[in-house]
């Protein structure tokens, strides 16, 4: 299964991070979008004509949308992550991963603007952003009433793992998280998932290792 | 009612009465061994629980190098900085530098403490000490905190009312609206609802002041 990569991409990061929570092994191909522009390279349009990565390849299955992409993982892999327990299950995980859409052209598109210089309008897209994240804040909290701490019940699909990287990434575009309790918790709950992974900018939780204990041996000798 | 700038409460007779607390957050939304962002005037804090439960309000700024300590992590009763790993305990004084285990860190190390307390669900802060404990709303708990783009008398407006401590009916249930002041002339919303309400009930006071937020944001910006 080889995936075309960058590793500043919040949509290639949801597939590394799912891949990794399923505990499969993905054979990376990094794409060097930035500076050199390689995702618009004759070869990759060969294999994606719309210039986007992530891509995936696997036994002949060329899949270049990120969600599909999720949903491949799982069905084959991990099915739980489907969320296909009763209907309105289902209907929420597809919910969320359409929503993951608007986050990416809001605040995935206000960082963008922001670190990789991509035309825009900030404060439209800021604007388009808040609103989203304010949907998503309500909606955990009432999940939260229900006992909940993921998007579709009680336990993670590939919803919350689509809406997570660009969510997560929010204050890079120059939208704080501050002002989302449920939203913070929700991070942590995913974050503290079996597996996750960490992306540049998103970081794991250090509470959950070891404490580092003493310089070892080795190292106090070289100092003396 | 009294004309102050400083917050108010009810006492038993519903009139209002000083406080010289600020609300801050929701206790649920900071659980055990964990940090979260919070403001005080032109402060920003570090609102943090330790493992046991206790919660603090310190100043967002690890003496070190200037990272925000709500960015931290809790390990037992201790707040470390994300940056470095350098550990704060009781009082704020620095206890722990993990590249130099052996040291005993000097006293002067030290993060400003602000007051906090608990009650009724809500994290009080206060910059010196109150000589009184925040405010209990028998029979209310706590239920959603937002942030509003708009003034905090705004809020109150159009809550019917003035100052901090607000009683107000919203979707048919009998709620108190802590309003806090944010910087950049924002409002934070901490609403307590009937401890006894139905998830339906509370679904729909959620959507009532998502409703409340829209229109006094929306009057903000027509008078801007």
């Amino acid at each position: 299964m080889i995936l075309y990569d960058y590793i500043l991409s919040p949509s290639c990061y949801r597939v590394r991070l799912l891949a990794a929570l399923i505990g499969r092994r993905l054979d990376l191909r990094a794409v060097d979008v930035h500076p050199g522009q390689e995702h618009l390279s004759e070869p990759m349009l060969a294999l994606n004509p719309a210039g986007t990565i992530p891509v995936l390849s696997d036994d002949g299955l060329v899949l270049t949308e990120s969600t599909a992409i999720l949903s491949y993982l799982a069905a084959r892999h991990a099915p739980d992550w489907l969320g296909e327990d009763t209907p309105a299950m289902r209907a929420r995980v597809a919910q969320w991963l359409a929503f993951s859409q608007r986050l990416t052209d809001s605040a995935g598109a206000a960082r963008a603007h922001d670190m990789l210089l991509a035309p825009g309008d900030i404060d439209a897209l800021r604007g388009q952003a808040t609103k989203a994240l304010r949907e998503l804040e309500a909606a955990l909290s009432a999940a939260r009433r229900r006992g909940e701490s993921f998007l579709a019940g009680n336990r993670p699909t590939i919803a919350d793992i689509a809406c997570f990287p660009h969510v997560a990434l929010a204050p890079d575009g120059g939208l704080p998280l501050d002002p989302y309790p449920s939203i913070r918790l929700w991070m942590r709950a995913i974050r503290a998932l079996d597996g996750f992974v960490e992306m540049p900018g998103i970081h794991r939780l250090h509470e959950l290792k070891p404490e580092p204990g003493p310089m070892p041996e080795v190292i106090r000798k070289e100092q003396a | 009612m009294i004309e102050s700038d400083a917050p108010v409460t009810l006492d038993d007779s519903g009139d209002t009465v000083p406080t010289d607390w600020t609300p801050a957050a929701l206790s649920d939304d900071i659980p055990a061994a964990s940090a979260a962002p919070g403001q005080l005037g032109a402060h920003d804090l570090a609102i943090w629980r330790s493992a046991s439960g206790r919660i603090a309000a310190w100043a967002d700024r690890c003496p070190h190098r200037g990272m925000r300590l709500s960015h931290g992590f809790v390990r037992g009763e201790r707040l470390s900085c994300i940056y470095h790993g350098w550990g704060y305990g009781e009082g704020g004084r620095c206890v722990r530098i993990p590249a130099h285990p052996e040291l005993a860190p000097p006293e002067a190390i030290r993060v400003p403490v602000f007051s906090a307390a608990e009650a009724s669900g809500v994290i009080w802060v206060a910059e010196d000490a109150p000589d009184s404990p925040p405010p209990e709303f028998p029979g209310l708990a706590a239920f959603r905190s937002l942030q509003v783009a708009a003034a905090p008398e705004a809020v109150a407006a159009a809550l019917g009312g003035t100052g901090t401590v607000i009683e107000a009916t919203l979707a048919g249930l009998s709620v108190v609206a802590l309003i806090q002041p944010l910087r950049d002339g924002a409002a934070g919303l901490h609403l307590l609802a009937p401890e006894d309400s139905d998830p339906a009930a509370l679904d729909a006071l959620s959507a009532a002041v998502e409703a409340l937020r829209r229109r006094v944001e929306a009057a903000e910006e027509a008078a801007a």
